[in-house]
């Protein structure tokens, strides 16, 4: 093919195909310019960043809407490569930009409504926030190894920012300092995994390393005597380590609550949701790139228990910290790292199926256990955000974010305490709310990888058992805010039911029931975006 | 005497051990930022030698300007928290770094 007519296929391509499929990125793209540019021209003193920020938001929401829509048509293709191969525009893609778009909203709201950041502060904020997102939304939708890493890149460099953010507080400052260090490391880490992986099977594009890692095992044994495999595993092996930082697994967890605790509450709430999120969608398209090869399924299911062996450590590791804990930023922090470990499970169980000798058979459980982390997900967006709302609400009248500090509010404000009983009765997964339905999906279908591989039975009863570990001190939070005695000398938190706060909170808390009570239209919806990702 | 694909690639693991080494053992805060850099870089000698040695090709080459460019931006932003924790610190040393724990 000659040059023009080459330069004439990729221009067509980019504005017919790549542009619309990243049409919501290309919309927060321009909302963060055009935040900075109002502040450039002094219009941000009549509209505030927050407005243009959640205007930007909205329309983010209204692109991934119409996305639903057109990928949702009866004659739809369903999965498409855009940008040459670089992003993969599916299902499951625009799941992941609806849900980041709507926890930016919800973010943005939250910030708004508490005051943190200012109006000086504002379009910097926003901008990291925004920028994050779109880092998350990348990550989420990544079709190669390049993309992979600029994704992870693009959401982590903004994150150290905004834990960072509250300047001039020695917390703030350490937390972020801890949290780069660690988090430049493990970047590092990453790459060089991923040069083992792109060098050895000659290919950057995930979607042809299972074929790759198949032909690199047809010459050898299949099993780690094989040079090249050894290799590639290794490069998995350091890939891991990146992903495992991002997800806060265990032994790769010690910046989450040092990073929560200095950072904000809201800027909390955005690591433990958002920022989880993204790398579970990475985790998965990363894993099931790499699942399938023929000759390679042993090596892979033992990738697969070695995760789940992971996820066991990390939920007990999470549950049992989070008892001494008397800060509760700091409690949340470990019940985050407790439920990342619930949710890997399900990155476990697929791993596990879909290498097993009749995986074609086992599709339908293999999308299960895809529905399953994104409901869990979707419900872990309203409870833990919930949870980070209500303590910055109530850190802006008490100054404090110690559970001491919320002893006896039930008297002061009733709606702040039951919002926080449902999302924590949620996150340790009581009926009937939404976090019972999440769990349940990703035990289930954890149980069932176990007709493949014992280990999965194990991971499961790990589960099951942490999920009464966890009880304990959620009940001890709530204990301290219902049956204590208010002290006479506490900041008085008059938070009533009719403040924007607390419809605010009583909105997410409505979702989270909701999402336990009618399950059908989130697992519907979630159950196709795992469709969209199915080999068979 | 031409070197071959291992020499490459025994240079840039030399580089990475190193940078590895020099993050857990540093105790100032730009020195492991600077084993950062040296992990970064052994990876990016890796992606030019397979770019040059296998199919990776040019995709390789591509690979690590992208990840020159990233690791600029890091180093800026690591660079500006380093700044401010020294603002609030006045000092530069990780091990300092210990009040928030348990």
């Amino acid at each position: 093919m000659l040059f023009p007519q080459l330069l004439d296929k990729l221009i067509t391509e980019t504005t017919s195909l790549s542009l619309p499929g990243f049409s919501v990125e290309l919309c927060l793209s321009a909302t963060i310019v055009a935040m900075l540019m109002m502040r450039l021209v002094n219009l941000d003193r009549l509209v505030p960043a927050s407005v243009t920020a959640v205007l930007g938001a909205f329309a983010a929401l209204v692109f991934t809407w119409l996305q639903f829509r057109q990928i949702g048509a009866a004659d739809a293709i369903v999965s498409q490569k855009i940008f040459t191969g670089l992003l993969i525009h599916d299902t499951f893609t625009v799941f992941f930009r609806a849900f980041l778009s709507l926890f930016l909203l919800l973010t943005i709201a939250l910030t708004s409504l508490t005051g943190i950041p200012d109006n000086e502060d504002g379009p910097d904020f926003y901008s990291l926030l925004f920028g994050a997102t779109i880092g998350l939304m990348i990550m989420a939708s990544a079709n190669s190894l390049l993309m992979l890493f600029v994704g992870v890149e693009m959401a982590s460099v903004p994150s150290y920012a905004m834990v960072g953010f509250l300047k001039g507080r020695k917390p703030s400052s350490e937390a972020a300092l801890k949290f780069v260090v660690y988090g430049a490391g493990a970047a590092g880490v990453m790459l060089y995994g991923i040069s083992l992986i792109a060098g050895v099977l000659g290919t950057a594009d995930m979607s042809l390393l299972a074929d790759r890692l198949g032909a690199a095992a047809a010459g050898g044994s299949g099993g780690l005597s094989d040079p090249e495999l050894r290799a590639v595993s290794l490069g998995i092996l350091l890939v891991m380590v990146g992903l495992a930082f991002k997800l806060s697994l265990v032994p790769f967890h010690f910046w989450c609550p040092d990073a929560f605790e200095g950072a904000s509450a809201e800027v909390a709430g955005f690591l433990s949701v958002a920022s989880k999120a993204g790398a579970f969608g990475l985790l998965v398209r990363f894993a099931l790139a790499l699942s399938g090869a023929p000759g390679t399924e042993s090596l892979m299911i033992a990738f697969g228990v070695g995760i789940g062996f992971i996820a066991c450590v990390t939920t007990t590791f999470g549950n049992l910290a989070a008892y001494s804990q008397t800060n509760l930023k700091r409690l949340l922090a470990y019940s985050t790292i407790a439920h990342a470990g619930y949710m890997v499970m399900a990155v476990s169980a697929l791993l596990v199926m879909s290498n097993s000798v009749n995986a074609a058979a086992m599709q339908v459980d293999i999308n299960h256990s895809v529905e399953g982390l994104l409901y869990y997900l979707f419900v872990y967006l309203f409870m833990n955000l919930g949870a980070f709302a209500v303590v910055a609400i109530a850190r802006n009248h008490t100054f404090s974010e110690e559970v001491d500090s919320f002893k006896g509010l039930v008297s002061q404000s009733p709606t702040l305490c039951i919002v926080m009983l449902i999302c924590m009765f949620s996150l340790v997964g009581m009926p009937p709310f939404g976090g019972f339905v999440g769990k349940l999906m990703i035990f289930a279908s954890a149980f069932k990888a176990g007709d493949v591989h014992w280990f999965m039975y194990v991971v499961v009863a790990f589960g099951a058992l942490n999920t009464v570990f966890s009880l304990v001190y959620y009940i001890r939070v709530l204990k301290t805010m219902f049956m204590d005695v208010r002290p006479v000398d506490a900041r008085p938190v008059p938070v009533h039911l009719g403040s924007l706060e607390s419809i605010y909170v009583v909105a997410l808390a409505a979702f989270v029931f909701l999402l336990g009570v009618l399950p059908q239209f989130l697992s519907a919806t979630a159950g196709a975006a795992a469709q969209s990702l199915a080999k068979f | 005497m031409t070197a071959d694909l291992n020499s490459y690639l025994f240079v840039g693991a030399v580089l990475f051990v190193c940078g590895v080494v020099c993050m857990a053992t540093k105790r100032n805060g730009i020195g492991v930022l600077m084993g950062v850099e040296l992990v970064l870089n052994g990876a990016n000698v890796n992606f030019v030698a397979f770019s040059r040695y296998t199919d990776l090709g040019l995709d390789g080459q591509i690979f690590s300007l992208f990840v020159i460019v990233l690791a600029a931006a890091e180093a800026a932003v690591a660079l500006a928290i380093a700044l401010n924790f020294y603002n609030n610190h006045l000092t530069i040393d990780v091990d300092r770094a210990n009040k928030l724990k348990g």
